[in-house]
């Protein structure tokens, strides 16, 4: 298979669409090219526009993570307007959001990552049998409870976002809804419904026991409920090895984890020297920083270009962003034990982890509802002016950034969590994250689309809509 | 065909009791606004029936639609729909990846030609001979065109698909357009909404594959049953509208007595849906109920019609009020030709019932 070549796609199982050139050498991949092969050109449509049209246009950016466009667009609005959130809408918006990346990192491990290892390919292994009655694709019993959980969880958004997807409710100075005595009790309970859930299907344990874990050799003995499955899966096929990062982690903090930048240790996170290299982008003009960035299509797709993705650097580099790292850098002794790999393993762990983290987390907010607290601030938009707002999606770290000229919005730039992750080759010619985790993935003979190559994708969780916008 | 499952076998191989199986019906049929001389009706249809192939294909959209689905409360939804519709090919869901996915695809078109309805979230980009979206190399046009060729009916889910929704939002940088007026020749039901809600989603897949035919449609082509009152008509607030009681600011005194959202903006009263009746995530909420005005969402244009946060000036508050198709009338024609309008109603009616017909025979 030397110098072969190889196109996967259109990937299934993550959200939007997704185009993976392989090269190939010895059975390997010795080097891949990722494509997001859909534009829409929501920044374009801003421009113009009303700056509050972005809590309507920028949810619509994605169906998976709309509460956190709406949370960053609220933010960067606010930010604009010199506005906080009162502390109770701030709570509120924090427990939409919590509940959303919760419900994402569910739909991630049940229908996304899973199912793969339902495939025929995997038969003669010992756990095989568990995970297609498990995960096979739409009917494996796992699926099911877990979309009932979620779809059950999802009536805090309900509650207090009035619908999902596309929600209304996060506002700049916190939220429209605010919730009485009665929504406090429902929010509880549905949090209780949630955690049995978890504690009896996905961890088969306390989710404290679960997110106590210190060490990898620790989670690695854990045998219970379908995580349990998952690690001995991972066990089993080196998942720990397979689609290494480069290390280094980067989170914008929010709802209780904390922000910075790791590559080793802790760095100090300087979100000025971010630049969105166009060098292999369909994209015309410069590298900029967001804040003064431009969406320029290059509709004659000329080469080196490959995709309509952008490759965001930070100081010059790569970094990755997501569950992971956001564990990573809010210190979690396990987190930073798997990141030492930072390969399969360690991103779905983290989403694991962080599943387990969440409803601790939720329950607090619930439980300080103050029903007589006033949960909207009122605001007013300046004539010129600028606003920048970050938040961690369920997929990473999400900013965006607005530019007000004339009480119109002159410039609005959305870099979201897959658009560093799945950034493609800077002018230095430096692959991004996940270009670089799949180089030395195994081929096996004969694979099209080849499954450690899928493994290593799904680890990401992307989201590709968001990627391009 | 007869050697496809009907629905009643594809149920009972899921595992649904006969028990399940017949208040599944009845609970269809409530649902549906049928009274309970249909219940035999459907069970009838469901266990003689051959099961229909859906294909679900998606094209530039956020997936939100999808994800509607797959919350639905519809009665026993969670098991009975998804088994029930079997989708045949979805890029989100399925097992099958990459060449082995567009292989399956074509199979499924070639072993239900002319027999499966194909459910379209998202809609093609025009621009630049459709490259701002590619499905497997080929733009989605062309995997468009080429699963609607022998489709017998058509599914546009949500605003994407139905109107262009904000993609399409001004200066509509791929020239992103909807289903209609891309296929021509094949009858085309629209479930407008951003997302639809998932009851009405289940709702019109439901009646479809049980009567084997498309539900009777407005004169904009949505499902009369769900789209022929507006959020406005049934909405818990309606009352304060009436008595002029309305929030005059976000979190205001008022606001939290639950009045009209009417003066924020609200576009309850121009806009047909029906999420002042089935409500979102299983019957808990609306916009509305959450403090925030309806966006109208499930009207074309909504995404270009100035400030969503702009009060309504072309309503009364007392007086006659008009039906969906006078109403879409003038508001079609406010957006100047976005919509095909200026036909005569009763052509369009001939037109329908004869695109109905077809899908009967």
């Amino acid at each position: 298979m030397s110098g072969a070549r190889l196109v996967v796609g259109p990937f299934n199982r993550v959200e939007g669409d997704l185009e993976i050139r392989l090269d190939l050498d010895q059975g390997r991949v010795a080097a891949a090219y990722v494509n997001a092969p859909l534009y829409r050109g929501f920044e374009r449509m801003l421009e113009g526009r009303d700056p509050m049209d972005a809590l309507t246009l920028t949810p619509r950016i994605c169906g998976i993570c709309s509460i956190s466009q709406s949370a960053a667009a609220a933010r960067a609005l606010g930010s604009a307007m010199g506005l906080e959130p009162t502390p109770q809408g701030a709570a509120m918006a924090a427990l939409i959001h919590m509940v959303e990346n919760a419900s994402d990192h569910l739909t991630h491990f049940n229908l996304f990552f899973m199912p793969d290892f339902t495939r025929p390919a995997y038969a003669g292994h010992a756990w095989h049998a568990q995970a297609v009655a498990r995960f096979t694709a739409m009917q494996g019993s796992a699926q099911r409870a877990g979309i009932e959980a979620r779809a059950e969880l999802m009536h805090i958004l309900g509650l207090m976002a009035g619908k999902w997807p596309h929600t209304l409710a996060i506002q700049p100075g916190g939220v429209t809804r605010a919730p009485g005595p009665r929504d406090k009790v429902r929010i509880a309970a549905t949090l209780r419904g949630f955690r049995r859930y978890l504690e009896t299907v996905v961890f088969g344990g306390p989710l404290e026991a679960f997110a106590g874990m210190q060490t990898v050799a620790e989670l690695m003995a854990w045998d219970r409920g379908d995580a349990g499955l998952f690690l001995r899966i991972a066990g089993d096929l080196g998942l720990a090895g397979m689609g290494r990062g480069a290390g280094r982690y980067m989170s914008f903090g929010g709802h209780g984890f904390a922000a910075g930048l790791w590559d080793g240790g802790m760095q100090a996170l300087d979100l000025g020297g971010i630049r969105e290299d166009l060098s292999h982008s369909w994209m015309l003009g410069e590298g900029l920083h967001p804040s003064v960035g431009q969406t320029l299509p290059d509709e004659d797709m000329a080469e080196p270009g490959y995709s309509w993705c952008k490759a965001p650097r930070l100081a010059g580099r790569t970094v990755e962003t997501g569950a992971l790292a956001r564990q990573v850098i809010d210190g979690h002794p396990l987190a930073r034990d798997l990141a030492r790999d930072g390969g399969v393993l360690a991103r779905v762990t983290g989403r694991l982890l962080e599943l387990a983290r969440l409803p601790g987390m939720m329950e607090a907010v619930a439980a300080a509802i103050d029903t007589g607290a006033q949960f909207l601030a009122a605001g007013k938009l300046p004539q010129v002016g600028t606003g920048v707002g970050l938040v961690e999606a369920a997929r990473g770290a999400l900013g965006h950034w607005l530019r007000i000229e004339k009480g119109r919005t002159a410039g609005y730039q959305i870099i979201a969590p897959t658009t560093w992750n799945f950034s493609p080759r800077d002018a230095a010619g430096v692959p991004g994250p996940v270009e670089a985790a799949l180089v030395g993935a195994e081929v096996r003979e004969g694979e099209t689309s080849p499954l450690s190559v899928q493994h290593i994708v799904r680890s990401f969780d992307p989201c590709m809509v968001c990627t391009v916008h | 065909m007869s050697q496809i499952e009907t629905f009643y076998d594809v149920m009972r191989r899921q595992g649904i009791t006969r028990r399940s199986f017949m208040k599944y019906c009845s609970l269809t049929a409530a649902a549906l606004g049928l009274g309970p001389a249909f219940v035999p009706k459907i069970a009838h249809a469901m266990e003689t029936k051959p099961r229909t192939p859906v294909i679900w294909v998606h094209g530039l959209e956020c997936t939100c639609c999808s994800e509607s689905f797959i919350r639905s409360a519809h009665p026993l939804a969670k098991d009975v729909v998804l088994s029930m519709i079997s989708l045949d090919y979805d890029d989100t869901l399925m097992a099958a990846a990459g060449h082995a996915a567009e292989a399956a695809l074509m199979d499924t078109i070639e072993k239900y030609k002319g027999n499966y309805i194909l459910a379209v979230e998202g809609n093609p980009p025009l621009n630049e001979d459709g490259m701002y979206c590619i499905i497997g190399g080929k733009p989605f046009v062309e995997q468009l065109k080429m699963a609607a060729e022998h489709a017998k009916a058509i599914i546009s889910w949500g605003a994407c698909a139905s109107y262009g929704c904000v993609q399409a939002a001004s200066p509509n940088p791929t020239r992103a357009t909807p289903v209609h007026k891309v296929i021509l020749d094949k009858p085309i039901i629209k479930v407008p909404g951003c997302p639809p809600i998932a009851e009405v989603m289940t709702g019109v897949i439901t009646y479809m594959l049980t009567f084997d035919r498309m539900p009777e449609l407005d004169r904009q082509g949505r499902p009369a049953m769900f789209y022929s009152q507006r959020i406005h008509d049934k909405c818990y607030r309606r009352p304060h509208f009436d008595a002029g009681q309305f929030v005059e600011a976000w979190d205001d005194e008022n606001a939290r007595k639950g009045y009209c959202l009417y003066k924020m903006g609200c576009k309850g009263p121009t806009t047909y849906n029906a999420c002042s009746t089935v409500r979102w995530n299983e019957g808990t909420s609306f916009p509305i109920q959450s403090g925030h005005g309806c966006i109208g969402c499930s009207e074309d244009g909504f995404w270009d019609q100035g400030g969503f946060y702009d009060r309504l000036t072309t309503i009364k508050q007392f007086g006659i009020e008009e039906n969906a198709d006078t109403i879409g009338m003038t508001a079609a024609g406010v957006l100047g030709g976005a919509v095909v309008v200026h036909a005569a109603v009763s052509a369009l009616k001939r037109a329908q019932k004869k695109t109905q017909e077809k899908v009967e025979g």
